[in-house]
């Protein structure tokens, strides 16, 4: 996985709540996990353009609380939809889990962050090693990135195609091992 | 390297030593899965092409959310998970009647230990804190557990909570743990454990012990559990072969926060709608019409609890316009309450006293509330809905509170009546 993400960034402030403005509830409703059905609707209650302005590896800058409310994965697998990376001021654990879950590179306890960058800007974001760049400003933040175990789970493509790595692996009677 | 409880059962687990903030893939000794889930799991592992379960003698099923059916859809699922039971060779499955809360039977039957790290699809497996095992709840991911024997967690940090001071006549432990959680706070609690300690614990059974794991799971705490002592010995003597394994974290472990908490705390305490931290004195809703009032569920289903709110009912009738359910917790506990005259003193007080297990608070499939209507009760949570009609209001209080406004038909101060 190239964990190194080129694109524009789209910043967004505090308590950006899960149900409603990342995604409508009525997905969590029904239970909906299907990226491609959710992609078109990501951030919908804030920019209903959202989804078809943003290109795949751009990148979501978001302050305070990002995704928090009741933990629904629906909004993170929209941002899996649409191929984005997240960085964010802190996310509650609920959702923090299901962004690992769906895939989605983050890095989760970026202090400040949303003002190191406007909507529009250049960015070059490091999440394997947790180096945010702003190539307009031309600027330079290092941020705590993810344990090795969670980049691997992101690199599979999220928990269900992890998990599946894992059943296979035990199945060709390799170990059962987390990194299996 | 000190170390809490929480990094001690953990570094046992992974075979070398973890830390607060580590993430990890612990297998854990026990596995359980409440009778609800038990279809989607088998439905998740066969999606994954998962013919059998990693170790199906670590895994516990038990039928306690809804043990006695009450449609026909209910039946039918509970005739599935006896199939898919059978079908994973999962041998420690109790059924309707057989165990009951799946929370608190484990620990009676000398299936928990202090010590044991547990996975559960429950929130409130924190429950097996109170004989000092670590329960950690999972989601979806139970079926990862299930059929790959672990799942990844962050050691929690711990906030350490040292427990002073003495109950007053009418205050429960309930009312102390309703309290506290709305003092700690979701910011603090979030994501740790809340470890008990301290002198006064000494004066806190069994029961008192599961209803303070039991809350902090409320504000987001990942666990929670009590320091071993002799009351857990006491408690577990003649359940558990062999000695136990006495649990404490080091003095010099390095904790999120410590706090002393008093138990004696001046009035009784209520959680009004919509949240279980929503906490007031009772003689700020005093007075409140209830129809609906309900003891039991993980938080206060022990026998404790039970006696508690017979001593308040003390032959007393319930007013005729409520209605009053107890649900002992367990098979045990609801064995218990009848030898000692409990179930009679609810019976003849009006109560209907139903199977062991959740009781109504599993989301109000079993006798559930009518709009409009409003309830007391000692679940875990006060959510519109969470005990059938959306438009139902809520409150919690302790087995006392709950027992003196059954008998009122208001909300009431249980010192009223004592």
């Amino acid at each position: 996985m190239d964990w190194i993400y080129r694109g524009r960034a789209w910043v967004f402030g505090d308590n950006i709540g899960v149900d409603g403005d990342l995604m409508p509830l009525e997905f969590a409703l029904t239970r909906e996990t299907d990226p491609n059905v959710l992609k078109s609707h990501t951030m919908g209650g804030i920019d209903p353009e959202f989804a078809a302005k943003a290109a795949p590896r751009d990148i979501v800058v978001a302050g305070k609380r990002f995704a928090q409310g009741n933990p629904h994965i629906q909004g993170l697998l929209g941002l899996y939809g649409l191929g984005l990376g997240l960085v964010v001021e802190s996310i509650p654990r609920g959702s923090f889990r299901n962004a690992i879950n769906a895939g989605v590179p983050i890095l989760p306890h970026c202090s400040g962050v949303t003002a190191e960058a406007e909507t529009g800007d250049a960015l070059e974001v490091d999440f394997e090693n947790g180096i945010f760049r702003n190539v307009t400003r031309g600027t330079e933040r290092r941020y705590e990135p993810l344990a090795e175990p969670l980049l691997e789970t992101i690199a599979a493509g999220g928990w269900k195609a992890k998990v599946q790595q894992r059943v296979n692996a035990m199945k060709a009677g390799g170990a059962a091992g987390e990194h299996a | 390297m000190a170390q809490t409880v929480t990094e001690k059962i953990l570094s046992r687990v992974m075979g070398r030593p973890v830390e607060a903030g580590e993430i990890i893939y612990p297998e854990p000794d026990l596995v359980t899965v409440h009778d609800w889930y038990v279809v989607n799991f088998d439905k998740a592992l066969k999606e994954l092409g998962v013919e059998r379960l990693y170790d199906a003698t670590k895994v516990l099923v038990c039928t306690d959310h809804e043990p006695v059916a009450v449609s026909a859809a209910a039946a039918e699922r509970q005739r599935r998970v006896r199939e898919i039971v059978a079908e994973y060779d999962i041998e420690q499955f109790y059924d309707a009647g057989r165990g009951g809360h799946g929370h608190i039977f484990p620990m009676e039957l000398g299936l928990i230990r202090p010590g044991m790290f547990v996975f559960a699809y429950d929130i409130h497996v924190t429950n097996y804190g109170a004989i000092g095992c670590l329960g950690v709840p999972l989601v979806t991911e139970i079926s990862e557990v299930l059929a790959c024997g672990s799942a990844w967690i962050r050691v929690p940090e711990t906030v350490r909570v040292e427990i002073s001071g003495q109950l007053a006549a009418g205050i429960c432990v309930r009312d102390v743990a309703q309290r506290m959680i709305a003092d700690l706070g979701a910011d603090l609690v979030d994501y740790t454990t809340v470890e008990f300690g301290g002198d006064a614990l000494a004066d806190i059974d069994f029961g008192g012990r599961m209803t303070l794991c039991n809350t902090p799971i409320e504000i987001g705490a990942k666990s929670a559990i009590v320091e071993t002592d002799a009351e857990t010995e006491a408690w577990l003597d003649g359940r558990l072969d062999g000695p136990i394994e006495h649990v404490a974290s080091d003095p010099d472990a390095s904790f999120k926060k410590t706090v002393t908490y008093d138990l004696g705390i001046l009035e009784p305490q209520v959680a009004a709608p919509p949240t279980p931290d929503n906490v007031v004195g009772v003689s700020e809703v005093a007075g409140r019409r209830i129809d609906y009032a309900f003891i039991g569920s993980c938080a206060n289903g022990s026998l404790s609890d039970l006696r508690d709110a017979a001593r308040v009912l003390n032959g007393r009738r319930i007013e005729p316009h409520v209605r009053f359910i107890v649900t002992p917790g367990t098979q045990e506990i609801a064995s218990k309450a009848a030898a000692e005259g409990l179930l009679q003193t609810f019976i003849d007080a009006g109560a209907i006293v139903s199977a062991p297990g959740c009781g109504p608070c599993a989301g109000g499939r079993i006798g559930p509330m009518a709009p409009g209507e409003a309830s007391i009760n000692t679940g875990t949570r006060n959510d519109f809905g969470r005990l059938g009609a959306s438009e139902a209001e809520i409150y919690l209080g302790s087995p006392m509170t709950v027992a003196a406004s059954a008998v009122t038909g208001r909300i009431t101060d249980p010192r009223e009546l004592m």
